[in-house]
């Protein structure tokens, strides 16, 4: 029997590429997995900074800073390190690379832990952080759960959620053009945005300043019986669906908006000869306070 | 003297003879003074409104010049992006309070190297977010317009006056948020070319 040498033919080394391209392809793409955990202070300070992808941070009851999730593929490397009660968890990006991944992070931490978290575009969620929490994103959503300590949301373009426990705390939201949702939140809440629309839903709303350029406004819910309500807007529309019994004086002018109230007081024009309409009246007791102004945005206050 | 002097005299006694004829002067049918007086704002108002201007121009150079000082310090820090954007530095139209009312010098120049050192910071963001903010940016600058233009007719109304101070610092405020999310916000250098928003 006679074995020839034969040369290998191009179409076989093109499917043996093929073959090992497939083999380590979904391992290259799926980056790299993460899995690191380190001992920390139940009260300490947790700072997370991510470009792309997702942060999802929650709090438990256990004494240590849990990260997992995944590395994106063209990341240089993930920062966790500590300096007291300081924990530092980054993301971080090569100084020149023509792709890079997005990565998502998913951290556990002390509940009782203050939260920094800042990103591009990646969203962020947290939920069971009882301590302090400032979340910022440019183009990211962020989703969170206001505890009684202070919580900030800020973003350009992104999408704010924040659903109250009930406790009474201060929260500060701005927006550029992103939209923000505010449950359950029985404190103070300040909201600035200038296209998005900025709705407080189901609290007992004790003070609230809320201002836009041109976003709706909305309040829906029961007031507090020493409630104060600051909503200021340019062209948006602010709507007030308040529930149970109401007890407040209330200040509305609109230089050009349209004035509706359910509570039965018509509003006058403010003078003869130029635009401008206001409505003062009382309802209830009227400890609470409601100032609404708009240049153009309409204005309706109902009783649900 | 000329010759048609004296015909002229005369008309002119006459004319004299019959003004002093008139009543030196007429009552009113009835009295103007308290639909006048409740036309008018009251002394309280009148004597706060002085202080209005003033105090808006000190709020807002406070602010103003707080926020420069906060971009200034953080001007060193490296780049989030250094890609510089095809549409040039974002312009600010000049603020004005109403007709008649200037700015203070020392704000409108604090106002001014803000808005430099924010437009370098602008492009920094990734180009739909640096989109959206400019279309904001806008929106703010026309709601300002728009409230100068309602005080042209409405010189002195309190609603706008108040709603144009705001608007004013609802930019700064706009502005140095920008500069926060994109001076400090420690993810490392980012190439808006790779972003997808």
């Amino acid at each position: 029997m006679t074995i020839r040498n034969q040369p290998v033919r191009p179409l076989t080394a093109a499917r043996t590429w093929v073959a090992l391209a497939l083999l380590a392809g979904p391992a290259a793409l799926a980056g790299t997995p993460i899995n690191e955990r380190k001992a920390a202070d139940p009260t300490g300070h947790v700072e997370v900074s991510n470009t792309a992808g997702s942060v999802e941070v929650t709090g438990w009851a256990r004494g240590e800073i849990e990260v997992t999730g995944e590395l994106g593929d063209g990341v240089e490397r993930l920062e966790f390190s500590q300096s007291g009660k300081l924990t530092r968890i980054k993301v971080i990006m090569p100084n020149r690379s023509s792709r890079v991944e997005s990565t998502d992070l998913v951290v556990k931490v002390p509940a009782g832990s203050s939260l920094f978290v800042n990103t591009v575009s990646a969203d962020v969620r947290a939920q069971g952080v009882r301590g302090s929490q400032r979340l910022q994103s440019v183009s990211g959503d962020i989703g969170t759960e206001a505890a009684a300590e202070d919580v900030e949301c800020k973003t350009v373009s992104g999408d704010v959620v924040v659903n109250g426990t009930g406790h009474r705390g201060l929260l500060n939201v701005t927006t550029v053009s992103g939209d923000a949702t505010v449950s359950r939140v029985s404190g103070e809440v300040n909201g600035n945005t200038v296209s998005g629309n900025f709705t407080i839903t189901a609290g007992a709303t004790g003070r609230s300043r809320l201002r836009s350029t041109s976003g709706d406004l909305g309040l829906k819910g029961k007031l507090d019986a020493d409630a104060r309500i600051d909503f200021e807007s340019i062209s948006g529309d602010v709507r007030l669906d308040l529930a149970g019994p109401v007890g407040a004086e209330f200040e509305v002018s609109s230089f050009n908006g349209e004035i509706r109230n359910c509570f039965g007081p018509k509003p006058v024009r403010t003078s003869e000869y130029a635009p401008g309409t206001e409505l003062r009246f009382r309802e209830g007791q009227g400890t609470g306070r409601v100032r609404i102004k708009t240049l153009n945005g309409d204005i309706s206050i109902c009783n649900k | 003297m000329t010759a048609d002097s004296k015909p002229r005299t005369a008309q002119a006694r006459g004319l004299d003879a019959g003004l002093d004829a008139l009543p030196r002067g007429i009552e009113p049918e009835r009295d103007l003074w308290p639909s006048i007086e409740a036309r008018l704002e009251p002394r309280g108002e009148r004597a706060g409104r002085r202080w209005f201007w003033p105090a808006a121009a000190a709020v807002l150079l406070v602010a103003g010049s707080s926020l420069v000082t906060a971009v200034l310090l953080h001007r060193d820090e490296p780049l989030v992006a250094r890609q510089q954007s095809a549409n040039g530095p974002v312009s600010y139209a000049a603020a004005a309070f109403g007709p008649g009312q200037t700015l203070d010098p020392t704000y409108a120049a604090a106002r001014e190297e803000l808005a430099r050192t924010l437009s370098a910071r602008i492009d920094r963001l990734p180009p739909g977010a640096r989109r959206k903010l400019e279309q904001n940016l806008a929106e703010l600058r026309r709601a300002s317009a728009e409230i100068n233009a309602a005080l042209e007719l409405s010189p002195g109304d309190p609603l706008l006056e108040e709603l144009l101070l705001s608007t004013y610092q609802e930019e700064l405020a706009v502005l140095a948020s920008v500069n926060q999310l994109t001076g400090g916000n420690g993810a490392g250098p980012i190439d808006a070319t790779r972003m997808q928003l």
